[in-house]
Formats: structure tokens, sequence, C-alpha cells
């Protein structure tokens, strides 16, 4: 059977296994290590396959163990001949880097076990995966550890472990037996991966709160703080059973036997790292640590992090690391000012204070003077436990001499605001009232008086739309850019077609939008927005001349860079970015052409959300905001660092400030909106045609139409349906009709589309049914679609026998994970329930409305509990539209005139053929 | 009851290493050189031997008892692989060492076996604070130990040897023992509870059976079901959590290898961490 990734198609339809001889290539490790995490992704994608990139996955692995040092040396291989005294010792054994792998890298090993295809294990006989991985990742390690060493252990060695030491870094591993070093290195080999199934947790409780309530001043007494022990075992973290429960001796569900040496060996460890553990396990059933407030606090600041970088669970209260000093600005909205937008504009002025805070709570100037004399690094006020430290109480009493108040501007008061902090204090708090604290709150799209439907737009807005459009329209007017980031599905298109159409601004806007968008964009305004001039300025019939005239002005990524200079010319009212990952490298010529390009007012769209792509999030505010987020490298340490490598609340909620009042994402499953939407809709997405494709397609329609012209009866229907086949498959690809094997990327304009829309999906974390009807094309697109998106593509065809079938229809309902199930229409039949998709795409049509809602029902069935968004893909200006038309035409003829099958289709004259195979001006982007 | 280890190789590898028998000049007193032997080699092959406390204690008595010249060729002994086994049974340590002579000397060293009640005390004793058992657990004798045996009239390590060996040598420590002493120290230094072993408890009496982990095993879907699915992951592998390095090193503190290793790994593991940031793997498109 061939590899999917050959784009050659199986011969038999029933697989059995038979021993297969192939010619094998044993490669270096060092180069395979380096060719698989390195320079993969240089190779052609055909041929990365996934048994390739099962293996890059382990070498990442290998990789991520050596750079946290859970390595150990070994010396392995005995001697088989007893060593000659008087000789130098022959270099019989080998000195090789181990991995240790407990806790959670003993978890991530399981996975990539259970992971392994079948592919990666073949030989003989089926090897074990376990032991296949194993292996792999020892040679992996051994290999990642000797690339990173490059001083030798041991310089001129003398004696046989100074060979030994010698042999670990370098390309030689070889070296002399040494049993008894052999053996006691393999005893702490064994000693340092035997933490077993569990692990010990520490949690460092507060002292409670005194009683009575606190009074406003501040707490002095001496309260213990507890540090409780646990055990947890590794596949179960939310079971967390307290010490004094082990030591009971009962057996408890989910932990060993012997939980109890557990927990004790690994209180032993910990006695290494954190000497302070000694007192509490000074009684036979130590529960818990005892601290007084210093100690609570070297547990916070020292103990904690080492416990944690050695594999101990470590609970910390919900304020550790967060709660610190910082500054709380309040602004007051003054009366009767002149005002742009809904009573607001960003010259007003308003009255402003900054305070010092401390979580929820300010404090004053005496109680910081009492705070800083304490000199204790954990405090309590106002109920509350505060972090202190040293450089922080002095920064906190400079800012307490130069009291701050007055009046600034709005303006001045957003930039205080998204610049943030003043060196050591950070801004932890904002409290402003009126628009500008709807705007600085992110809340604005709640605050504000929906704009209806504007005259002129072609449909009904929904409320969230309405919401939607009345803070697109706010922030346009005090010239802020904004990013639309709601889910795919609520209509980012109408919401800016709808802000065009209510702006009436005379100016024209652009926008800038992948290749494959453009159709859909065209058409949708037509469809939504008539009375807008649309046009497009994108081919070789692009005319400058005509950049002025309209209302919207369609452009690609690649033309914007193209025509650059001529797009500067023109006195853009708004450039919008749709899609607009496309600018999320801030660096590439793309970003930076179309952030050149100057307007009044910019929009982002994007269905990814862009919270979680901290690198992304900065170049695409920088596009709608120049300057206004400071440099890349500022936001690089300000948020991006603190956020991703430390999980830093505090950045994420100056993050969240910062740039909340720009973006405006909502969410599928909020429920003010789920009420608002159907449970299913139903797109259509419109792509277009490669040249490429566009060539295929015309060459198909003249050879056939020859063909049918001068045939009838049964022959004429058979070619009739033959042209039909063939035309739907350059539609979907044109390695779909060659059958070639070709390379599949960047070749169709429906191909690039189901990618988009995929990721998408992916991205929101949901999973997707796509179906296509030809089970050629779903062989074509599964591995090619499971290597773009990095993410299980499951494949039902009907060549899988029943087994089979059952297991991927389980995985898709069960496993967690985002994923694609691709379905052939007819494999697909009844029976199938597949409701953990809330997706479906139609890759082809089908010109019967009924098997396709057939399929759609797949998702769409009782327990479905999400809304469920349907996309049928149709290739403008080809056959797929006009035959869509024909049905929409028709739909409440449909069922009776349409059938059950296509052959309706066969009884249209040569003329009408002709018509609805021709290819239309617009198919080309 | 014996606990024997260091049996080396197949069984082959000691015996074969006694080639040719080069007797003594006088026939029967040993002379200068030993046979050649490939039986336990000690792992420090310079400097002292011994690199925890509890096993220096024993060194210490060796060598508080044993003349220096003594002392020397029992350690070079130690170190050539001349002590061809070593068994440790409660109460008495047996080993045989090659030397001159064709047949090997055998060497016991007998220590105090606690009686029942002794231990049950003992055990009490131990169990009383945990962090006895916690730090035995993780491999290491705690030093209060000998203090709470001493507490209770008992010494852990004993003031004197009873020593024996079969050599014609009159001083006693002769070298041969005094080699066996010092590969006792080494072994006792990777468990500590061969020391109570000796006294007459065993780990497993002491604590109870412990589980020993085995590697993940994971049960593989035959190929004749994956047919489908032949070049295909079987399941989604969630991406693991990114961890920022730990310091240096920590695996070192965390379980301390054998003998003086630590400090002469160190610079490798402070080298895999942090700096070689410029051979981050990429991540695949």
């Amino acid at each position: 059977m061939p590899s999917p990734e050959t784009g050659l198609l199986p011969t038999t339809s029933r697989p059995a296994l038979r021993p297969w001889r192939v010619p094998a290539l044993l490669p270096h490790p060092a180069q395979t290590l380096r060719l698989l995490s390195e320079t993969l992704h240089l190779l052609a994608e055909s041929t990365i396959t996934a048994t390739l990139r099962h293996w890059s996955a382990v070498a990442a692995f290998a990789h991520d163990l050596v750079r946290r040092g859970r390595v150990i040396p070994q010396l392995t291989g005995e001697s088989a001949q007893p060593v000659d005294m008087w000789s130098i010792p022959e270099a019989t054994a080998e000195a090789r880097w181990f991995p240790v792998l407990t806790g959670a890298d003993a978890a991530h090993f399981r996975d990539l076990a259970v992971a392994m295809p079948p592919a990666c294990r073949t030989g003989a006989e089926e090897h074990p995966s376990s032991a296949v991985l194993t292996d792999a990742l020892a040679t992996f390690t051994d290999a990642a550890v000797r690339a990173r060493l490059t001083e030798p252990l041991a310089v001129r060695p003398k004696t046989l472990e100074d060979r030994w030491l010698a042999a670990l870094t370098g390309p030689d591993a070889a070296c002399p037996d040494i049993p008894e070093l052999r053996r006691s290195l393999n005893a702490w080999r064994e000693a340092a991966g035997a933490e077993g199934a569990t692990q010990v947790c520490f949690r460092l409780v507060e002292p409670p709160a005194p009683t009575p309530p606190a009074t406003p001043d501040l707490d002095q007494e001496e309260p213990w703080w507890r540090v409780e022990l646990a055990l947890q075992p590794l596949d179960d973290p939310s079971l967390r059973v307290p010490a004094d429960q082990i030591w009971s001796g009962a057996p408890i569900p989910g932990l060993p036997p012997r939980a109890d040496h557990e927990l004790l060996a690994g209180l032993g460890r910990a006695l290494r790292l954190y000497p302070a553990l000694d007192q509490a396990l000074r009684t036979a059933h130590p529960t818990e640590l005892l601290l007084d407030t210093a100690g609570a606090f070297t547990f916070l600041r020292q103990a904690a992090p080492l416990l944690h970088a050695a594999g101990f669970v470590v609970q910390l209260p919900r304020w550790a690391g967060r709660s610190k000093l910082g500054l709380k600005l309040t602004t007051r909205t003054k009366k009767q000012q002149a005002a742009t937008s809904q009573g607001f504009g960003l010259r007003q002025l308003v009255d402003f204070k900054v305070e010092l805070a401390v979580g929820d709570a300010t404090i004053t100037e005496a109680e910081l003077t009492e705070l800083a004399r304490l000199k204790v690094p954990l405090v309590r006020v106002r109920g509350q436990w505060v972090e202190l430290d040293e450089r922080q109480l002095k920064a906190a009493l400079r800012a307490v001499e130069t009291r701050r108040e007055g009046e600034l501007t709005a303006a001045e008061i957003l930039q205080h605001v998204i610049q943030g902090d003043d060196g050591e204090l950070p801004l932890v708090e904002v409290d402003a009232d009126g628009v500008l604290g709807d705007l600085l709150s992110g809340t604005a799209d709640r605050r504000l008086t929906p704009i209806p439907t504007p005259p002129g737009l072609d449909a009904v807005l929904r409320p969230y739309q309405e919401r939607g459009l009345a803070w697109l329209s706010f922030l346009s007017e005090l010239g802020l850019g904004g990013v639309l980031a709601d889910d795919m599905g609520l209509g980012k298109t109408v919401a800016t077609l709808s802000l065009l159409v209510h702006e009436k601004s005379g100016r024209p806007t652009l926008l800038v939008c992948p290749m494959s968008l453009i159709g859909n964009w065209q058409r949708e305004a037509a469809r939504f927005a008539p009375g807008l001039r649309v046009h497009v300025h994108h081919g070789a019939s692009r005319d400058p001349a005509k950049l002025t005239d309209a209302d919207l002005v369609i452009t690609t990524y690649g033309t914007a860079q193209r025509d650059l200079d001529t797009l500067k010319q023109v006195a853009w009212r708004r450039v919008v970015c749709d899609e607009a990952q496309a600018i999320k490298n801030s660096g590439t010529l793309q970003a930076q052409a179309v952030r050149s390009i100057t307007a009044e007012t910019r929009l982002a769209l994007t269905g990814t959300p862009v919270e979680n792509h901290l690198a992304e999030l900065w170049s695409i505010m920088e596009f709608c905001n120049p300057g206004l987020l400071g440099s890349k490298q500022r936001f690089r340490t300000r948020f991006q660092e603190p956020i991703e490598a430390r999980q830093d609340a505090q950045a994420e909620q100056a993050l969240k400030r910062a740039t909340g009042p720009f973006v405006l994402r909502r969410l599928k499953t909020d429920k003010s909106i789920i009420s608002d939407l159907p449970e299913k809709l139903e797109v259509k997405e419109w792509c277009t045609l490669t040249p490429e494709q566009a060539s295929l397609y015309q060459a198909v329609v003249d050879d056939m139409m020859g063909k049918i012209d001068g045939s009838e009866g049964i022959e004429r229907r058979g070619l009739v349906l033959a042209a039909m086949a063939k035309l739907k498959q350059v539609c979907n690809h044109p390695a779909h009709l060659l059958k070639d094997g070709s390379r599949l990327a960047g070749r169709s304009g429906k191909l690039a589309r189901t990618e988009e829309l995929a990721a998408e999906i992916l991205a929101e974390g949901e999973k997707g049914l796509l179906f296509t009807q030809y089970s050629e094309y779903g062989s074509m697109l599964q591995p090619y679609l499971a290597q773009r998106l990095d993410r299980p593509v499951l494949w039902l065809h009907g060549g899988l026998p029943k087994k089979t079938r059952d297991r991927l229809v389980e995985r898709f309902q069960h496993d967690d994970e985002p994923m694609l199930f691709l379905l052939s229409l007819k494999a697909a039949g009844v029976g199938l329930n597949l409701t953990a998709a809330n997706h479906v795409i139609h890759l082809d049509r089908w010109w019967n409305p009924a098997v396709e809602d057939q399929a759609t029902d797949r998702a769409f069935r009782i327990g479905q509990r999400k809304n469920v968004q349907v996309r049928k893909l149709i290739c403008a200006g080809t056959l797929e539209e006009r035959i869509d038309e024909m049905i929409e035409r028709k739909k409440a003829l449909a069922e009776r005139v349409v059938g059950t099958g296509e052959d309706w289709l066969t009884d249209l004259s040569t003329a009408e053929l002709r018509e609805v195979f021709r290819l239309g001006s617009g198919a080309v982007a | 009851m014996a606990w024997a280890w260091w049996h080396p190789g197949a069984g082959a590898g000691h015996r074969a290493g006694v080639v040719g028998v080069p007797v003594g000049k006088d026939g029967w007193f040993e002379a200068g050189k030993p046979l050649k032997a490939d039986g336990l080699r000690a792992r420090t092959q310079r400097g002292s031997i011994g690199s925890t406390w509890w096993s220096r204690r024993f060194i210490d008595i060796l060598e508080r008892v044993c003349d220096k010249g003594r002392l020397s060729r029992g350690r070079a002994y130690a170190r050539t692989g001349q002590v061809l086994d070593l068994d440790l049974a409660p109460g008495l340590v047996t080993a045989r060492v090659q030397g001159s002579r064709r047949e090997p000397y055998t060497v016991e060293i007998r220590i105090e076996v606690y009686g029942e009640a002794v231990w049950s005390m003992l055990e009490r004793v131990i169990a009383e604070q945990a962090v006895h058992r916690a730090r035995l657990l993780a491999g290491e004798m705690p030093t209060e130990i000998e203090e709470l045996f001493a507490a209770h009239g008992i010494d852990l390590f004993p003031r004197d040897l009873d020593l024996d060996c079969s050599c014609p040598d009159w001083s006693r420590p002769c070298k041969h023992v005094s080699a066996v002493l010092y590969l006792l120290a080494e072994s006792f230094d990777d468990d500590p509870f061969l020391v109570l072993a000796w006294r007459g408890r065993s780990k497993e009496e002491l604590l109870g059976s412990m589980e020993e982990p085995g590697a993940p095993v994971v049960e593989d879907v035959p190929f004749g079901e994956r047919l489908a699915d032949f070049y295909s992951p079987g399941a989604g592998v969630p991406r693991p959590e990114l961890r920022p390095p730990p310091p240096a090193g920590l695996l070192l503190r965390v379980h301390p290898p054998p003998g003086d290793l630590a400090h002469r790994l160190r610079p490798a593991y402070e080298a895999l961490g942090g700096k070689a940031g410029e051979e981050e793997p990429a991540e695949l498109v």
C-alpha cells in the first residue's frame, strides 16, 4: 500500500499484511537529529511524511529533555573478554547519555508511544512502540547532549573513570568497561527514574484571617503559615491525597500500594533542596510544615521554584506572584464638553488621580511608611496578603512624595494606560468613568448605543452585530484603529460592509485580503451592500484611475506590496486587513507595505484568537494604531516574555488593559451571542481559480463540448456526466484531475480557502467535518492537511472495515484535541453520529441539496449543544456557481426537479450546457 | 540469609583472571606481586575511598588500626580488582581476595548483630520521626541515626571490627582485609541500607517491600487493525508545556551520583541548560 504522501492511490481496497523487504539506510544519529530538528522544514512538503513528523516530535522531546538537564550518563555494554591486567584496557563498552523520564515527561513519552504510526515500528515482526521509542529517544538524547557539550569532561584521561568521562563528549563513545562503575551508575539511573507513579505536593496555605474582620489598619501579629503535604498520581492530577490519609495505611484507589514509601522518598529528596522541611518531619506521620511569615516568604521566593523545577507539585495561594505594590489611576469626566462620538472625544479633558495600590485596595502614605518600617516581606493589607520587595518599597516611597493629580486629555490618559508602568511600579488598576471608562475597560461594545441596520444594507443585523457596528463606528470616529476578532461565523464581512454603508464617507476604503477571498468579498458586497461601488484592484487589468471612484477597493496582500506607490497616493478613509494573520510577522515586506499606506483609520479582521499569539498581536496592533503599544522589543520584555515564560498574571492583566480597548472578540459560546444565532448557519464560500486551474478548465470544456456535440442518447449522457466530473475535479485541484501525484500547495484557490477555514476552526479549538464526494480527493487531502495544520485529520472512506471506522468515529467524538474529520460523502451514510463537530465544510457540491443536508446532519443532531456552521465551497464563475444559482432559483421545486442524482443535468440542451460550463470572467483572481 | 551482590560478569570473569602461578620465593609466604585478577574494582581510582559520611566511618576505623603500608597496598588491591567477590549477610561479610597464591584468600569481617528486641526498639525509634525513613528512602543515611542509636546505648558503627583473613600475614588487618573494607565502604555509599542489613535488618524488613516502577508500557493496536491508517499517528500528541530550564545541575542535587562524580559532571550539566539557545530546534511549519 503506498503511503498517502506519495499521492498514489492504493491499488487494493482490502489490504492484508505480508512480509516486505525494503532497502534501508542507517543514518548517523547526530545527522538524523539535525535533520529532524533543524532542517526538516526545508524539505519539499511531499517528503515530510507523518512518520517523519513523528520522529521530529521525538527529536524535539529529546532536545527539551537535554535543555532541562533531564539526562543521566551511563556506561553500557559488558566486556566480553576478561581484561588483561598488563595491557591497556580495550574500549569494549560505551559512555552514553540517557533520558530521565519522570512526571510530565513520562506522560509525554506515553503519548508519543500511543501516537506512533505503525509504519515507524515495522520490522521482521511488529515491534512494541514503547521499545522503539525508548531506543530512539535514547539515541537522540545522546546525540543532543553531544551536540551541546563542546568541552571535554576529562583532558588527558589517566584513570578508567577519566576515560569514561572523556567518552561522554565528542563523537566517540567507546571506552573500557568498569563493571563497578557501570553498576553504580545503573543504580543511580534507577534511583533518578524511580520517582514512581506519584508526585509529592506542597501547598502553601495562608493563615486564617483574624477574627473579628480586619480593621483598616495593618495586621501585625505573627500568624502561622502551613505547607500541606500530599501525594498525587501522575496520571490523575485531580486526585490529591492528603498525607494523613496516606499514613492511615488503607489502600487508596488510584495510588500505588506503598504510597507511604513514595511520599517518604519524595520528602527525602525534597529535603536536599529545602532543608527547612526537616522540622516538619520530626513526627512519625507528618502532614504539614508550619512557617512564620519570613519562612513563608522564603518558601514562596526560593523553595517553591526549586521544588517545582525538580518535579514536585507546588501550589501557592492565588495572590502569589501577582499582588504587588502598584499604581491605581482614577479619572473622572468633566461636564459640559464638546464631544464627537457618543458624547466623547479624545481631546476632552478629564480629572485624574494616581494612588498607590495593593491588590484591590489603595493605601495611604502613612500606611506605606508603616509597611516600610515593619521590614517584613509579606504583609497583610486589609485582609489581603502582599509580597513586598525592597526595590518596590523604595519606588513607592518616592512615588508618594510627588502628589499626582490634575487634568489630562482623554488621549493622554489612554496613552498612559497603554504605556503602563512607572519603572518599578506597574499600573495595577484603572478606575475611569463615562465613555472613557467603557473604552478603557474593553466593554465599549456593550455600553454604546447599538446602531440599527443602516438603510442601504440588504440584511438585518442581529443584536450583537448592532453592538459591533456601534463599536466599529465609535473607534473610527475617534480615529482609532480596531481589531475585529469575532469567532468565525459571526459575520466579520457583514460587519465591515455595514460600517461602510453606515458611514457613507465618500472616501474609499482599501480592503486587503488573501487572493482566495477576493471572490467572496465581491459577492458578499454585491449581495449585502448593493449600493457600494466596489472595485477589484488585482490582476493584469488593474487601473489606478479607478481607485478613487469606488467606495470599496479590494486588493490582495501581494498586489498591495507591488503597487504600493500607487496605493499610497490615494487619500483613503480606511485600510482594512482581512485575515490579518497575513501581517502577523511585522518584519515581512507585506506587513511593512500595508502599514505604510496612510489612512484616517484602520481595521484588522481576524478569526484566530489573537490573545494566544502575542508576537502576532503586536504586529496587528502596530498596523491598527502605529506606535501605541511601544516598540516590539519593549512589548516583548514587558508582556510577551513574562506571560509566555512565567504565566505572569499581572503582565497578562496589563496587556489586556493595553489592548482591550481596541480588540473586539466575541465567541459563539457567549450567552449573549448564542441566543442571537440560528442553530444552523449556512454560508457559501466563494473561491477563485488559479490561472492553472482556469486553463485546465477551459481545455476540458473545449474538449468535452466537442465530443458532446456529436453524440446522443446514452453516450451523450455519459459524456455530460464525465465532463461535469472533470470540471468539478479541476475546481477542486489540478492534481485531482491529472491524478499524477504532483504537489498540492499553491495550485488551487479552493484548497487555499479550505486550509484557511480549517486553520481557523482548529485555532478556535473546535472540530470540523469535511465532506467530499471523491475519495481520491480525500486521500490526497488527508496527508496534506495533517501536515499543514499539524493536527489530526481523520479520513473515513468506503474502503475501511467497520472496526476501523468505529475507531475513527470514537476518537473524533472523544479526543479533546481539535481535529478534522474528512469523510467521503458516500461512505458517511446514515448511522454516523459526529456531534463533536460544530463545523461542516462541503468541499465540492453534490447537485442535490438533500444529500448535502443528510451529510450535514451528521454534526447537527440531537445532542448537539453548539451552533453548527455549514460552509459550501463554490468556485466563482464556473459550473459550480451556475448550478448553485439554478438550485437557488428552483429551491421550492428542487426536490422534485432535481431528484436524487445529477441526472437532470444531462437533459440540458447543448447550448444550455455551454452556458453552464462557461468559464466566467470573474473566475480567476 | 545472605545478600549476595557484586558477582561480576557471568561467573567466568574473575576466575579466569588467575593467569599463571608465580609462586612466592619462599614457597608459601606471599611474594610482592599478586596474581592478576579481574575482580571488583574500587570506583575511585585516586585519592581516598568512600564519599559519604557513613562509609567514611568504616574507613576511619580501618585507618586507625592499620599501618600505612598495608593500607596503601589494600587500596591498590581494591583498585586493581584483586577482590574477587564479596557477600554481605547479617553480622558477616565474606570475600575472596586474589593474592600471590593460586588459591584466593578468604576474608571475613564480623559485626555484632542486634537482637530482635533491640531491632524492634530501633525500628520504633526510627519510625518516630519521619525524617529518618525519608532520608533512607531517598538513599542516604541520616546523620542523626548514629546519635539516635547511641542515645539508646547502641553503636551503629563498631568501635572495632572482628577481622579475619586466611593469608599468612600476622598483622591484622592485612592488606586483603583493608581492600575488602574499602570496597565495602563504597557499597555503603550506594546503599545506606546495607549498613543496617549487616546489623541484621534488610531494607525490605525495615520498610516493607517496594514497588519497582518499570518503563511506561503502551498497549499497541495490532497492525492488522491499523491497515487503513498504517502511516498515520494513532492519536494526537498534546503539546508538552514549555518549561523553563531549572537551575543547572538540579538533577545532581536531587539525586547525587555515585562517588565523587557530582563535581566532575557538573560542568556538563551546566553546559546543557541556558546558553545553548542558538540550537533551539525549529518548530515545524
